[in-house]
């Protein structure tokens, strides 16, 4: 089992330490995981804002880049979703059959879908609010999306489960947006930041001393709303927390 | 870079008493359409279905307008076809001048808000009065719905009590909500009685009974319809259901999704004029027929208006209705506004987070957010894609093809997290409003793996 | 070329795929017990439910939850404590100022609390202008669901019918949940 390691751009340069976890975390499980060097970004804020072809070549370099590997996964499920669900047709527009689509995961997804660890070692003995993303719930399904009749479940919460000292908490609204949306939080920044605030003190009002989920984008665009405020919660990427002691 | 709807949001949030009041009214509905629909195991059988009995039915529209309009007719009922909204109004105006009608009793009806008829009417000398008691209220004020199923949802009682004081004087102060109510019952209760015609649009029409169905809570449709001898419905063409068995998945979706209610009071079912009286129904096109052939967006053909989709944006919430600038707001709005003419409502595009929680309430599952993205990609061919952001990608593209120069760029980042405040957060930084900017890494993950860091 | 001819063409020219009909048939939800779904769903919906005792009549029920009910209409032959028969009326508007009007359900709906009421009376106002609406229902007749309604209406002939559930009501102001917006302000269910 090759696994490619997907590093989004902005978790290279704003959040390097959540892809250093998550190398550890699938390396600590016996997997084969390597970095295809000189990764950029996968064209989902170009097309989120309405400039879909801007992408091609991205997703086209995305494809050479792990076209020798059996398992792309990353740690940003909106970027995975992007890629799953866009590149498909973007690359078809190009005349090019996407790989990518059917074997990139989530790293949450990957892990609870397929390598299925019993037990981790990692211990965090703290209270964590669960941020339910978007594009994690509704595209790539990690948890039930509340707005159907379902039965409850959360695979972030089953992998949290595994984790020693944990107290596990989702918001009241479980998964409403944060208000990121990608160009939409400076197209609209007065709507994106009242949704950021009402969505850190719905985390906050858990008592969580963290919020975390599988969205460094959504993690990011809270903590900015978190360091401007000086609210009392930090934001942290799940598998920093899966990967904690490692 | 702000659109209408950017600029027109941030004024309704700027009053954060109302602004916290309306998202969290309309979070109340939300939650109890959750719990309605938990209460059937075969909730998401029943969305599939309705889909899939939008999808036959928007596909043959042909066969089953005219199998309407034949069992309608043999009804007794006299059938109009509008192509669009000014043939619309003429043919209620026709029917009104030959009646010699002067006033019109009307209940809620989204078709005769899109053909704008109220006002064309009035300019004729017809006194068009609105029946249900949220749009009599605003046609009081002299206001528009913000909503399509709760339209004073923006208006506050106190302005409701004031707007009575005045025009039906009631006692001056009192703004309790069943006050209100019943002297609106009142007043409304002598309009009912002097109508000479009544209006209703339709929630369904059923092609094999030829019978319209009008669901409501108040009973003002079948308040209004009860006293003039003339009854007109019109309904915009994809109101159309093959029969009355489908009815049974409609009827169970259309309060459960729209206000919680396992049912609306009244579930009306007009199929034969009383002896004595005549019932027009009016089928309009205004535009529908060409939706047909927009693969992309035909499922928007599917909706029911129940207006869910309004209540769980989290953009609508906080921005109320007025913000959008099509009639119609919220996710379904921003794609029926496109739908009607793209360069003049592409300022709602931007109403979007594309969170897809609309594509998941929608009872009849319309994509609404998956077709919000696509409306996105073609606003750069009709000249409408906002400049700035078109810059800003145009420079992410040139940045991220260039791994060279990307990585580059990652190794001089960091010095951004020591500019000056006052640079960061310019006026030009959109981000900076109520938001502290990330800060860059010493090193990027890309160099880290070089260095062989990572391990 | 007329209005309804060009629409046709527009459709024709215009519509793609056409999809199938679905096969409507479906589990949908059953009780157990559908009278006490149904008065709860009614009593939930701001109406009142009263089953019938063998040794009540329907006009001393009638009564005990109207005392002061002076206009009374109905066209049923067993209700005694009718003071009018609406039918007897020429113009709809005469019957403004009724307190209450007694009409007969064909059946109700326990998922819902509606009850199917097809015109029964010369004008069709009676089910809306009274300040209170008492429906006689046989309590045998109730279906589990609006899918099982709608297939026992399949064929059913009539000129106009509602399913109502509960009493007229509004909440657009604020939100605020009042009864009574423009029609009954009252609804009681009597169960036989």
């Amino acid at each position: 089992m090759k696994i490619g390691l997907f590093i989004p751009c902005y978790v290279n340069a704003v959040y390097p330490e959540v892809g250093v976890a998550a190398f550890k975390l699938l390396k600590s499980l016996g997997l084969d995981v390597d970095y295809p060097l000189d990764q950029t970004c996968c064209g989902q804020p170009m097309a989120n804002a309405g400039f879909e072809e801007e992408a091609t070549r991205l997703a086209l370099r995305m494809e050479e880049l792990f076209a020798t590997y059996e398992y792309v996964v990353g740690p940003s499920a909106s970027c995975v979703a992007f890629v799953k669900e866009n590149h498909l047709h973007i690359l078809e527009n190009a005349g090019h059959v996407c790989q990518n689509s059917e074997k990139i995961y989530d790293i949450c997804e990957f892990l609870h879908d397929v390598v299925k660890p019993t037990q981790l070692q990692a211990e965090f003995p703290h209270k964590v609010s669960l941020h339910n993303s978007c594009h994690g719930v509704r595209e790539l399904f990690l948890s039930s999306p509340s707005e159907r009749n379902i039965p409850y479940y959360s695979k972030l919460r089953d992998l949290l489960n595994l984790v020693k000292g944990i107290e596990v908490f989702e918001p009241k609204r479980v998964d409403e947006c944060c208000g990121f949306g990608g160009m939409f939080s400076i197209e609209e920044p007065e709507v994106s930041v009242c949704m950021g605030k009402d969505k850190v003190h719905d985390h906050l009002s858990t008592g969580a001393e963290y919020i975390t989920g599988a969205d460094s984008s959504c993690l990011m665009h809270m903590q900015g709303v978190i360091n401007r405020e000086h609210l009392p919660i930090q934001t942290i990427h799940i598998v920093q927390i899966l990967a904690a002691g490692l | 870079m702000s659109t209408k709807h950017a600029i027109a949001g941030a004024r309704f949030i700027a009053d954060e008493a109302q602004e916290k009041w309306h998202d969290e009214t309309l979070w109340m509905v939300r939650a109890k359409r959750d719990k309605q629909s938990r209460l059937l195991p075969e909730w998401e059988r029943l969305r599939d279905l309705a889909s899939a009995i939008k999808m036959y039915s928007n596909s043959h529209l042909d066969t089953l307008l005219e199998e309407f309009e034949r069992q309608a007719t043999a009804n007794g009922a006299i059938v109009h076809w509008a192509k669009d909204a000014e043939e619309h109004n003429r043919i209620v105006y026709d029917i009104l001048k030959q009646q010699g009608a002067k006033r019109l009793i009307k209940s809620k009806s989204m078709l005769t808000e899109e053909c704008e008829m109220s006002p064309f009417l009035f300019l004729r000398g017809i006194d068009v009065v609105e029946s249900d008691l949220g749009e009599r209220i605003l046609q009081l004020m002299g206001l528009k719905p913000s909503h399509i199923v709760l339209p004073a949802i923006h208006v506050k009682r106190q302005a409701i009590g004031r707007m009575m004081e005045e025009k039906l004087g009631t006692e001056p102060g009192n703004y309790d909500p069943t006050y209100l109510t019943h002297a609106m019952r009142r007043h409304l209760r002598d309009q009912f009685l002097q109508a000479d015609v009544a209006m209703t649009g339709a929630n369904f029409a059923v092609a094999s009974t030829g019978e319209i169905v009008v669901c409501t809570n108040e009973g003002n449709a079948d308040m209004g319809t009860s006293f003039p001898k003339v009854h007109i419905a019109t309904f915009g063409m994809e109101k159309i259901v093959p029969d009355r068995e489908a009815l049974g998945v409609f009827t169970r979706l259309l309060a459960r999704s729209g206000t919680g209610q396992p049912i609306t009071s009244y579930t009306s079912h007009y199929r034969r004029p009383p002896k004595g009286s005549e019932f027009h129904i009016i089928i309009v096109d205004n535009g529908r027929s060409d939706i047909l052939a927009d693969a992309d967006h035909v499922k928007t053909l599917n909706c029911i208006r129940c207006g869910e989709c309004m209540n769980t944006c989290p953009v609508y919430r906080r921005t109320g209705g007025y913000s959008y600038t099509y009639f119609i707001p919220g996710p379904i709005g921003i794609n029926l506004g496109m739908l009607r003419n793209p360069k003049q409502f592409a300022d709602n595009v931007s109403a979007c987070s594309l969170c897809l929680s609309c594509s998941n309430v929608c009872p009849a599952k319309v994509d609404l957010g998956e077709q919000i993205y696509k409306w996105r990609q073609k606003l750069d061919d009709i000249g409408r894609a906002n400049p700035e952001k078109k810059l800003m990608s145009a420079g992410m593209k040139y940045l991220m093809e260039r791994p060279v120069v990307f990585n580059m760029a990652l190794k001089f980042a960091p010095i951004v997290n020591h500019l000056p405040r006052f640079m960061v957060y310019n006026a030009a930084n959109a981000w900076g409003k109520g938001r502290e900017l990330p800060a860059f890494a010493k090193e990027s993950f890309n160099d880290m793996w070089k260095k062989n860091k990572v391990k | 070329m007329s209005s309804k001819e060009e629409i046709l063409a527009r459709i024709r020219q215009h519509t793609r795929t056409r999809y199938e009909m679905p096969d409507l048939t479906l589990d949908a939800i059953t009780y157990e017990d559908k009278v006490h779904s149904f008065v709860e769903q009614l009593k939930a919906g701001g109406g009142e439910a009263h089953l019938l005792r063998p040794d009540e009549t329907w006009d001393e029920v009638i009564r005990s939850y109207y005392p002061d009910a002076k206009r009374i209409a109905s066209n049923l032959q067993e209700i005694g404590c009718a003071t009018f028969n609406p039918d007897e009326l020429q113009d709809p508007r005469e019957l403004n100022g009724t307190d209450l009007a007694v009409v007969k359900g064909l059946f109700g709906v326990a998922e819902n609390a509606a009850v199917w009421l097809p015109k029964q009376t010369k004008h069709k106002a009676v089910f809306f202008i009274p300040n209170a609406l008492v429906i006689l229902l046989d309590r045998n007749e109730l279906v589990n669901n609006m899918n099982e309604a709608y297939r026992r209406l399949a064929e059913a002939d009539y000129d106009y019918g509602v399913f109502m559930s509960g009493p007229s009501k509004t909440a657009d102001i604020e939100q605020a949940l009042v009864f009574g917006a423009h029609g009954p302000i009252r609804v009681t269910v009597i169960l036989k």
